[in-house]
């Protein structure tokens, strides 16, 4: 039997999808239906589903930041879950997904249109096909592209960093890797480590995208301090950097970043 | 567009400032003139006395006849000719005036009537005729340079009404823009009433068709009464209700003596929609959200306080609504000081909107 996971913060939404799905796909069980994005996560990684249908907008982490986050914790042998994004209006978002491998639908969802993307699921299903984080790092990158990036001009040249009463100016050349924690961000050099009170997310568009690429949600690298990638049996890709002894770990939706020419 | 000529008194005194203006002119002709003379004939100060009575007497009649005949502002043929026709005949009545009480006054002999079909008479009348010309000239170029000079203000007055306009019709257009997302977001939610739960799906219909009709008749009218506001409020915050269940509380707290106030539209919305959006919406547990009026002073106050995640801790989205710069700019347009809109942080979480406006009632 087919499991799915419905992550929609509106009640009457989720009810709404769940009773559409199961008059569609009387075979689908859908085992749990999460209010927000964090608790999606924590249930999509306990129950393993092998379906998801993921709201963009809620509360806690977006449906896009599930997914993301998903294929970073997803391990083990039950295969990375088929997604369904789910979306009432986001233009930028939808124009993404039109050249995207994922299925979408917007609400209010069309039952006739539901059933399409149910049909193409159990074929998909069926066929067994993997669905490679490869798809969700396309559909990241085309998201990213569309979003808004800070011109040259207004890009970051220095870090403003408080240390005890004194702020240290870090050159942003400089930094080897800058590391989210909770709201902060650790910004690491090759001889200083420094937090600032900077979401990763709204510090990124203000760097050189060509200089800084993010490799995992809470890990972003100056390609130029990366020395090494390297594969572990598991399948896990792990860097080496110029002056620094951490290895931080590159997501699988980020991996294409360090495969050989 | 209303007239922007200014009113009589005004213009009245406008005229009495050209002819203050003008007459040192008139006087400096003659002056020169009477300098021109004394270089051919001596008597300087002889000269001077007669050449500026002459040219206060000239002045009078040209000036007269033009502020009298004269009503057009333009310059055509028709109001050359008159001022011609005033020249040629205030040139021997001001010589001869001139000439006469400049007698009295210094005690010299002045030319009888008689003596006047003489050459050198008749060529000082035509010295005199050829003085007012150029008076009449110079006075043309001041009048056409101040003409000028008016337009030009008329110009950049007109293009700030414009402008005003402009802005005014594009802050109308915003203010009947209602977000997409929360439309579709809102009619998925009755789709699914309409299955699950009729009765309350037909509540949710009423609602939103009160607040649609509340946000679209916006483009119609300028001001409205809190009645009004806190019941598109009141739909608004329902629909949402509906939406994210126990996530949001809400409370309105409107005194029956500011019913009838009044307030400019579209002003109290966008902070409710703010809260929501940016405050209670992405906040995981959700939270509580509450309107309400007091007066201060001769000043009517409207918080708007939400108990959401807080300034600046909300994603930012794409678009939508009224932003906050564009109510202070219209608040200051409309009110000047005597208006403010503050957002302030309101501990342990959340945010206090406050609107300050002078209290009005309507009649």
């Amino acid at each position: 039997m087919t499991r799915a996971l419905i992550a929609e913060d509106e009640p009457i939404l989720a009810a709404t999808l769940a009773r559409t799905l199961q008059g569609l796909w009387p075979g689908l069980d859908i085992v749990a239906t999460a209010p927000n994005g964090v608790v999606a996560v924590e249930q999509a990684l306990a129950l393993r589903p092998d379906v998801l249908f993921l709201d963009i907008r809620m509360p806690g982490q977006s449906g896009l930041e599930v997914a993301e986050e998903l294929a970073e914790r997803w391990e083990g042998p039950a295969p990375f879950p088929r997604i369904v994004f789910v979306t009432a209006f986001d233009d930028y978002a939808v124009q993404a997904f039109e050249h995207a491998a994922f299925d979408y639908v917007l609400k209010p969802v069309s039952s006739a249109r539901l059933g399409k993307t149910v049909e193409r699921l159990r074929g998909a299903l069926e066929a067994r096909t993997a669905l490679v984080p490869d798809a969700l790092s396309q559909l990241l990158g085309q998201l990213q592209a569309l979003a808004p990036r800070a011109a040259p001009g207004k890009r970051l040249a220095t870090i403003r960093a408080a240390v005890g009463n004194a702020v240290r100016m870090i050159p942003v050349s400089d930094v080897v890797y800058f590391q989210a924690i909770d709201k902060y961000v650790n910004v690491v050099t090759a001889d200083t480590e420094a937090l600032i009170r900077v979401p990763l997310k709204e510090l990124l568009p203000q760097l050189d995208s060509a200089q800084f690429r993010q490799v995992s949600r809470s890990t972003v690298v100056n390609m130029g301090c990366v020395t090494s990638a390297v594969r572990d049996d598991l399948g896990k890709v792990m860097l080496t950097l110029r002056g620094r002894p951490e290895k931080p770990r590159v997501s699988p939706v980020y991996a294409h970043l360090f495969r050989q020419m | 567009m209303a007239s922007i000529s200014p009113p009589i008194h005004q213009q009245r005194r406008a005229r009495l400032r050209r002819v203050l203006t003008d007459f040192p002119l008139s006087i400096g002709i003659s002056a020169l003139l009477a300098c021109f003379i004394s270089l051919v004939t001596g008597r300087f100060l002889e000269n001077m006395l007669v050449s500026v009575l002459i040219g206060i007497v000239a002045f009078t009649i040209v000036y007269g006849g033009r502020l009298l005949l004269i009503k057009r502002p333009v310059w055509r043929l028709r109001e050359w000719a008159m001022f011609a026709a005033l020249a040629v005949l205030a040139a021997p009545v001001a010589h001869f005036t001139g000439l006469y009480t400049a007698g009295l006054l210094l005690g010299i002999r002045t030319p009888t009537l008689a003596e006047y079909p003489s050459a050198d008479r008749i060529s000082m009348i035509v010295f005199t005729f050829l003085g007012t010309t150029l008076m009449v000239v110079l006075i043309r170029n001041r009048e056409r340079m101040r003409r000028a000079q008016e337009e030009q203000a008329e110009a950049h007055l007109r293009a700030q009404i414009i402008e005003r306009q402009a802005l005014q019709a594009q802050l109308r257009l915003l203010q009947a823009q209602i977000e997409p997302h929360m439309l579709f977001n809102t009619l998925a939610n009755l789709q699914g009433l309409i299955a699950l739960d009729p009765a309350r799906a037909s509540d949710m219909l009423d609602q939103l068709i009160q607040y649609l009709r509340a946000t679209l008749s916006v483009s119609r009218s300028e001001t409205t009464t809190l009645e009004q506001e806190f019941a598109a409020m009141g739909a608004y915050l329902g629909l949402m209700g509906v939406r994210m269940g126990e996530r949001l509380r809400y409370r309105l707290d409107l005194p029956p003596a500011l019913r009838k106030a009044r307030l400019p539209t579209m002003l109290l919305q966008p902070l409710v929609e703010n809260a929501i959006v940016h405050g209670v919406e992405p906040k995981i547990d959700g939270g509580e959200i509450t309107i309400s009026t007091a007066i201060e002073g001769d000043s009517l106050v409207l918080d708007v306080h939400d108990t959401g995640l807080g300034l600046g801790q909300a994603p930012a989205r794409r678009g939508g609504g009224v932003g906050v710069a564009t109510s202070r700019e219209r608040l200051e347009a409309l009110y000047g000081e005597r208006a403010s809109m503050t957002l302030n942080p309101a501990p342990p979480q959340g945010t206090l909107a406050r609107l300050t406006l002078p209290l009005e009632f309507d009649e």
